[in-house]
């Protein structure tokens, strides 16, 4: 047992960035958290971009038909890690096993868009704008909400949403200002000196004044991230003991993450995506492909939980994916494109050690259109939650326009 | 990325009042105040003061959208040619001769082999594999067995490698560590270039690259029927080679201490390196082609070594001088398959940069990204190059249907998108019918191929991810009004459509055994039984559907005007599409020849991809590009790898996924470096392109910088930035005590100090002026 649910005082905050001329708007930040009169509490988001394999991560091996119509890709019952005696993990997700048991994880199965495209590109559109079926929306839900959200105490906002990537995703994009950052250490210009460089303040002010609306607000929104960042001296990050994230780019993510919410930047909502799902031909079973990027996932959210330490009090995770897949193996023991998938809630305030939801069933006639996984819980209602009653935002109407997400209708993730 | 809420500094009005000194300027004032469309200048306009400007507008739009943007004199020579009589020309490159770019390319021999010949020559573990276990002979030319030998030399000491640690290793539910430590080896993008690709792309690329290839997976199957998985069963027939192990499921994930034999091997591993870092020294002094011999003469294992420590920068100095073979066979040995992908990035960083036939390049780089195929899937490392070359260029000024079905029928494609290993429920290899049934398979019945693959026989289903993505992707666009029947109808009709031997590089062929029989039902049509026809019908019914004109009108528009075009210019396109058959080069003058091609909205109207950054602002200084793999390494960085986007639907041609922070920062970052002529194989004398003048001044040299970059239209806003940079004090940075800097105790780095006025002021400004202008606003825009 590594993390238990104590409430800290997060008097380190001020050690992350070093005693010796801090900003005095990190100072304040460090100050407002320690003195509890706003916790910051974070949302992040993990997208598995490719359409995960949701019946071979959460297993239903109670489930009959399972087996039948997985006949070489299923998860044999001694290699499932069983959670409540109809469901089991993926062997590749033992790293999840600890967090069931202390009660932090909680699984949504047979949940997801609504929609009924069996596009990626669409279908990810979907999820990241939060309107299934409506391709008009121009931002995505993230960053509505942002919008409504009482903002931390650091006043400088440049951090309050983060995407780990070289580029901005769509659930991001929207009129508040939100950061793309493929590399930390690469955030700056004129190399990682810890001064401001000359040609910086340059580039600064040609963006600042530019009458160009696009570059403008991104410009802005950089240099102001820069800055900070510098003087939070991300430089040398050693993650907590016991905190090991594999090699890789989301193991990256996910490190880099940490260290930004550590340095008490003032992360509200932030992203992260893996790729690598989409297993059309050998899929694999306990082994193979889905088996190594599960085992990836897992030990990359592993460790980004245990490297948060307290701080996982107040941060809620989640996972999702743009659709599932088809409930019977194809003819090259892969998988084709489904309907409803599993999602993962993880956090402080998370009542986990359950699994959500109404699980459908696998017969022909509890099949979506007789081949995918039905859908009986919409994303909406479970991220709702968790931006109503852990961000407190709780115009979901704004973050999710169209959608009826009455507070009655929430799983009850979080207690 | 949507607008951003208006900030109160920028509320400010900034109108030009007093400073109009250059009619760019004072044309930009204009821009932005007319509210009302303007056409850059009319074709036949009377001659009036504004033409000349307009017209040399009207070049620098044209480069911006038909080319990668103006090289040092390119605005004049249009100008002279005159706009339109240009556009004409880049509309038929077959005119254009190539030839100094001919000479760039020469090196690389890849680009002139076939995809057997590359399979052959750069050998995958595949047929390394087959090497060893005496399925295929060893090659005999001494290059290609130097390289070979390696290669299973490497193999050898991996699978011994491997051996060691399982016997090492406590019994664990999964054998995730493993793959990833021995993942790097597989990477391609990891061994190119100047060594600085980021980790982050080789995981993908690698991810990708399994989920691609199927042999590579262990063999599952058995011990799946038998219910009891490979991993169980090693765990108990090797019970405890360690008694530390304390099996639990959530310490076993976690990384294990290293047994000693590792230990043992590394200390071997990096004496030898050690040792090949000195040999690299000792033979750099010796003329390339001693240096080559001598490798050659070594021992495999000494070669092993040596090939390791030619990684990096190093080993690009030493096989400076060497015959382009002589240098493929030196890299092949350490990766071959990075040899075929190094060439295929920098012959496509180089056409951009330096082919005449600019729009021949930019549509054949358009074509490629509707036509996405990703490099790190498996086989099409080996298709790509041939993919490029002889499926797409030929046909990028030609007919869609023509590139559709050329496509269609091109192994790069049919290995992506899986449509290779695509059997029909019913067909008879489904059925296991053994041989000549007779039955109604149309014309190409009883013909039977020899079955290239053992494993194919357990292959016994439909794949529908090809039969989606042509009529997602391909033709109809998402909203093309195709239904979930209609893909898997389509996937049916594609049954069949295959490939010899991806391994080997093998080509197209139709499999009339994994062919669905039947009719089938696409888009309201019936498609008779007719074998590989049925899918040349189909293609056609795609090819020629208005909707397909509407979405690649409006693709083309989207590239060439702006990113939501108008829609009365996307309609006109779409008609001549279908009026003209799908001829390309009709639809495109079309959209050259539109007013709204030429409306003052559609200047600078697009932001630039990476890649049109990268390529553009290398063009623009006239650098030299010796060596384009370190700019390859630029684009990583900016998100956007050539040939690495993964999903089907390619790059997004749309600034919102372009312009954020991070990628923002790597554009200010390389424009710095190359101007400062700190890009590894990329020469720049910016000194000669601010004017030859020795003892030119500031005002001076930003002025012509401007003029030569940006065509001097810059905002006062980028002018003022750089001449109050230019004006600050030198080391100013050193003495201004800064509230944001934080504690000395974090380790300074000095390592890439930006460029520093001192004494010798007048080359570091330069550089740096240039710099700041590449790295501008209106420099990310064309």
């Amino acid at each position: 047992m590594s993390i238990t649910r104590r409430v800290f005082l997060r008097n380190s905050a001020l050690a992350a960035v070093g005693t010796a001329s801090v900003p005095s708007f990190l100072t304040r930040a460090a100050f407002g958290a320690a003195e509890g009169g706003l916790r910051n509490k974070r949302l992040v988001v993990i997208f598995q971009r490719g359409a995960a394999d949701g019946l071979n991560i959460v297993v239903p091996h109670a489930e009959p038909q399972y087996y039948a119509m997985r006949p070489s890709i299923n998860i044999p019952l001694q290699s499932v890690l069983d959670l409540n005696g109809f469901f089991g993990l993926h062997p590749s997700l033992s790293a999840f096993q600890p967090l069931w048991q202390q009660r932090h994880l909680a699984i949504v199965h047979a949940a997801g868009s609504p929609d009924t495209t069996r596009s990626h590109f669409d279908a990810q559109d979907f999820m990241e704008t939060g309107t299934p079926g409506v391709k008009s929306t121009e931002d995505g839900w993230l960053n509505r909400t942002l919008r409504n959200l009482p903002s931390t105490s650091v006043q400088n906002a440049a951090f309050r949403a983060i995407a780990l990537g070289p580029s901005l995703p769509r659930i991001l994009s929207g009129t508040e200002p939100a950061v793309a950052m493929n590399n930390i250490n690469d955030f700056s210009i004129g190399g990682r000196n810890p001064r401001p460089s000359p040609v910086a303040s340059a580039f600064e002010a040609m963006y600042d004044h530019s009458s160009d609306t696009v570059l403008h607000g991104t410009g802005e929104e950089t240099f102001d991230a820069v800055k900070m960042l510098k003087a939070a001296d991300p430089g040398k990050y050693n993650p907590a003991p016991g905190a090991n994230y594999p090699k890789g780019r989301f193991g990256d993510s996910l490190r880099q993450l940490a260290q930004l919410i550590k340095a008490n930047l003032g992360v509200q909502v932030a992203f992260a995506d893996i790729g690598g799902w989409d297993h059309h031909v050998n899929e694999g079973a306990t082994e193979g492909q889905l088996a190594n990027v599960l085992s990836d996932f897992s030990l990359s959210i592993a460790a980004f939980w245990t490297d948060l330490g307290s701080l996982g009090e107040d941060t809620v995770v989640i996972t999702m994916s743009e659709f599932g897949r088809t409930a019977r193996e194809n003819g090259n023991r892969g998988t084709d494109h489904g309907h409803a998938n599993v999602m993962f809630v993880l956090g402080g305030p998370v009542r986990g050690g359950k699994v959500y939801g109404h699980w459908p069933g696998l017969d022909q006639s509890q099949l979506y259109e007789g081949r995918d996984l039905a859908l009986t819980t919409d994303f909406r209602q479970v991220i709702g939650e968790a931006v109503a009653r852990h961000l407190g935002n709780k115009n979901l109407a704004e973050v999710f326009p169209g959608f009826d997400n009455q507070p009655e209708k929430f799983l009850r993730l979080l207690g | 990325m949507q607008s951003s809420p208006v900030r109160p500094s920028s509320l400010r009005p900034r109108f030009f009042t007093a400073s109009l000194e250059k009619p760019a300027l004072f044309l930009l004032a204009l821009t932005l105040a007319c509210a009302v469309p303007q056409l850059l200048a009319k074709k036949n306009q009377p001659a009036n003061g504004t033409t000349a400007v307009n017209e040399e507008k009207r070049a620098v739009h044209a480069l911006n959208r038909l080319a990668y943007g103006p090289k040092p004199g390119d605005v004049q020579q249009v100008m002279a040619m005159g706009v339109d009589r240009w556009i004409d020309l880049q509309l038929h490159p077959e005119k254009i001769s190539d030839d100094a770019l001919a000479a760039r390319l020469a090196p690389f021999r890849t680009l002139r082999m076939s995809t057997r010949e590359i399979a052959e020559e750069f050998p995958d573990n595949q047929i390394i594999k087959q090497v060893m276990d005496g399925k295929r002979s060893m090659p005999s030319e001494p290059a290609r067995h130097a390289v070979y030998q390696v290669q299973i030399a490497r193999l050898e000491e991996k699978r011994e490698e491997r051996q060691e640690r399982k016997a090492e290793a406590a019994p664990a539910p999964q054998s995730a560590p493993d793959s990833m430590t021995s993942a790097p080896d597989a990477a391609m993008v990891s061994n190119s270039g100047g060594g600085d690709s980021n980790g982050a792309k080789t995981a993908e690329v690698l991810a990708a690259e399994a989920a691609a290839r199927p042999d590579a997976m262990p063999a599952t199957a058995a011990d799946n029927n038998l219910a009891v998985p490979a991993n169980a069963s090693n765990g108990e027939t090797m019970p405890a080679a360690s008694s530390n192990s304390d099996s639990d499921m959530s310490t076993s994930a976690q990384p294990k201490a290293k047994p000693s034999p590792q230990d043992a091997a590394e200390a071997r591993s990096r004496e030898d390196r050690l040792y090949a870092d000195l040999k690299v020294q000792s033979l750099m002094d010796l003329p390339p082609d001693q240096r080559y011999k001598k490798v050659m003469a070594m021992s495999t294992d000494e070669q092993l070594a040596f090939a390791d420590a030619l990684r990096g920068g190093k080993g690009q100095d030493f096989l400076a001088g060497l015959e382009p073979k002589q240098k493929e066979t030196l890299q092949a040995m350490n990766n071959p398959q990075s040899v075929v992908h190094d060439e295929l990035v920098q012959a496509k960083l180089l056409r951009a940069i330096y082919s005449d036939r600019q729009l021949e390049e930019v549509m054949t780089d358009f074509w490629f990204n509707h036509f996405n195929v990703f490099v790190g899937k498996g086989a099409d490392r080996l298709y790509l190059t041939n993919y490029e070359q002889e499926v797409i260029r030929p046909r990028a000024l030609g007919t869609f249907e023509d590139l559709l079905v050329a496509t269609a029928k091109s192994p790069a494609m049919l290995f992506y998108l899986d449509n290779w290993l695509s059997v029909g429920p019913n067909s008879m290899q489904a059925l296991g019918i053994p041989s000549r049934p007779y039955g109604p398979y149309g014309p190409y019945g009883p013909r039977r191929f020899p079955n290239p693959n053992a494993k194919r026989k357990q292959q016994s289903g439909l794949n529908e991810n090809y039969g989606r993505e042509l009529m997602e992707l391909h033709t109809l666009s998402v909203n093309g009004g195709y239904s979930q029947r209609d893909v898997t109808e389509v996937a049916k009709v594609f049954t069949g459509w295959t490939i010899d031997k991806p391994n080997e590089g093998g080509g197209f062929q139709f499999d009339p055994r994994r062919h669905e029989p039947g009719p089938k039902f696409v888009l309201g049509h019936r498609i008779k039984p007719k074998g590989e026809e049925e899918g040349m019908e189909v293609l056609h019914m795609l090819a020629t559907s208005p909707q397909t004109a509407h979405f690649i009108s409006l693709k083309l528009a989207q590239r060439f005007v702006s990113d939501d075009p108008p829609p009365a210019l996307v309609d006109r396109m779409a008609k001549t599409f279908e009026k003209k058959k799908g001829d390309i080069r009709e639809v495109l003058s079309t959209l050259f020849h539109s007013a709204e091609f030429w409306d003052e909205s559609a200047y600078r109207a697009k932001v630039k991809t990476p890649f049109e950054f990268v390529a553009s602002a290398v063009r623009a200084t006239g650098a030299d590009v010796d060596d384009a793999r370190p700019l390859q390494n630029q684009l990583n960085k900016m998100g956007m790898p050539l040939y690495g986007a993964q999903p089907p639907t390619g790059y997004s041609m749309k600034s919102d996924a372009w312009v954020n922070s991070s990628a923002l920062l790597n554009r200010m970052n390389f424009a710095l470096a190359l101007t400062s002529g700190k890009i590894r194989g990329v020469k720049i004398d910016v000194a000669q392109l601010a004017g030859s003048a020795p003892v030119a001044d500031t005002p001076t040299v930003l002025t012509t910088l401007e003029a030569k970059l940006l065509a001097s239209d810059v905002s006062k806003q980028t002018h003022d930035s750089i001449v109050a940079q230019t004006e600050s004090p030198p080391r100013s940075d050193q003495q201004k005590p800064d509230p944001n800097t934080a504690s000395e105790k974090m380790t300074p780095q000095q390592a890439t100090a930006p460029p520093k006025p001192a004494d010798a002021a007048r080359p570091a400004d330069t550089s740096m002026i240039a710099g700041l202008l590449l790295g501008s606003p209106e420099f990310q825009r064309r």
